[in-house]
């Protein structure tokens, strides 16, 4: 075909072909840039929202984490984790009791461990006591396994008392609590756990119980331990 | 004067010139929407450019502040372990146990003239007691305290005897099962 013919066709049909070029050529435009391009805008906006988001939990996280005093925790933990260790810790069980056994005026006939169950959410071993007392001094002995430095639960209580007199035999099940450390702590944008006014009450009386306990041990608790070595 | 216009233009040129004003008007459109697209297309591109730049700026000031966060990640350890350990330890601390409330109820309950000569608090809370009682008043104010739900505090659900007697010194015997609620 010549370029006359061409010409002379585009000149007869124009009035169609223009517009239908024009048509073509803007639908194209539509459908294969600004379509895609305004979809990933929005897209993209989202993702931008989320990250400023983000960023500004980060922001305020990294505030708030640099305005605690790091010592201050780390004495808070170590109270906490007396209170509630993360392992059984046979040793300083032993001790607590001797000493709380002897500060409520009972002495120690036994002492003996059992098996390690599960205490609601958490874990726990439990103790068998064999104590020797009055009878006036038991609530006391009570109160203060349930109030000591270390999360002691009574299982069950077995006291025998001896006609007319105010001396009593008991044997105590406790429960002694541990709980194993979380192993995660959240997300990166997590936000930082509080600790509440009446959790930092718990803590005040938490720290007095442990620096009672600790006070105490230093002043020497009068409780049987046998000889320091015993192969002397 | 009223004008007289005559065209004597031929019907021929006269239709090319309709036709020709006609494309005019099309060709004007298509170039408008021509330039609209090119306008869209630009303000897209231009958008998305910026909207990028943004973008990686965000991103490099989240990482610093991540940087910061990892920096101080024994800090944050430290919190969650103490969060977690004080969910536990208000759970308990202080709290009197089942058994522990019960023998210290009963422990109340009982009268003066009454000698406790054994209890046994189970691990459910449930009590068995053996006591001496030396007259039948006594007996009666323990039964009674031990059942009122005024005077025991609405824990115990059951008072059953077990074995009651009368020795030849007058003192009553009395073996009791407590089932608490």
């Amino acid at each position: 075909m010549k370029k006359a013919d061409i010409l002379k066709f585009y000149q007869t049909y124009r009035l169609f072909i223009f517009p239908a070029v024009v048509a073509l050529s803007s639908l194209f435009l539509i459908l294969f840039v600004i379509y895609p391009q305004t979809a990933k805008l929005i897209s993209n906006q989202e993702d931008a929202n989320a990250l400023f988001a983000k960023s500004k939990i980060l922001a305020t996280k990294a505030a708030a984490l640099k305005s605690i005093n790091p010592e201050d925790v780390s004495q808070k933990v170590s109270y906490a984790l007396q209170s509630l260790p993360a392992d059984k810790d046979y040793g300083s069980t032993l001790d607590l009791l001797q000493q709380l056994i002897a500060q409520s005026g009972f002495s120690i006939a036994s002492i003996s461990f059992g098996s390690s169950s599960k205490v609601g959410d958490t874990d726990g071993f439990e103790v068998k006591l064999e104590v020797k007392g009055v009878k006036i001094l038991l609530q006391s002995l009570l109160n203060n396994l349930e109030n000591s430095s270390r999360l002691v639960r009574i299982n069950s209580i077995d006291v025998a008392s001896s006609q007319g007199t105010q001396a009593i035999d008991v044997s105590l099940a406790v429960e002694i609590l541990y709980s194993q450390l979380p192993q995660s702590f959240g997300a990166e944008d997590a936000p930082l756990p509080q600790i509440s006014q009446a959790e930092d009450e718990l803590l005040a009386i938490i720290a007095r119980t442990t620096t009672t306990v600790t006070t105490s041990e230093t002043g020497g608790v009068s409780s049987p331990r046998g000889k320091v070595n015993p192969f002397e | 004067m009223a004008k007289i216009s005559i065209n004597l233009l031929p019907p021929e040129i006269l239709a090319e010139q309709i036709k020709g004003s006609r494309f005019y008007k099309i060709q004007l459109i298509g170039i408008t929407v021509i330039l609209m697209m090119v306008f869209l297309l630009s303000l897209t591109v231009v958008l998305r450019i910026l909207q990028n730049r943004s973008i990686v700026m965000a991103q490099v000031e989240m990482d610093a502040v991540l940087q910061q966060v990892s920096g101080l990640k024994s800090t944050e350890a430290s919190l969650y372990i103490l969060k977690n350990r004080l969910a536990v330890i208000s759970k308990y601390l202080g709290v009197s146990s089942k058994q522990s409330s019960m023998y210290k109820l009963i422990d109340e309950l009982i009268p003066s003239s009454a000698a406790l000569n054994a209890v046994n608090v189970d691990k459910e809370g449930g009590v068995v007691l053996l006591l001496s009682v030396f007259d039948s008043d006594s007996l009666d104010t323990l039964i009674t305290n031990l059942s009122q739900k005024e005077s025991n505090e609405d824990k115990i659900d059951q008072v059953s005897i077990d074995s009651l007697n009368r020795g030849r010194d007058g003192i009553y015997r009395i073996s009791l099962k407590i089932k608490s609620k």
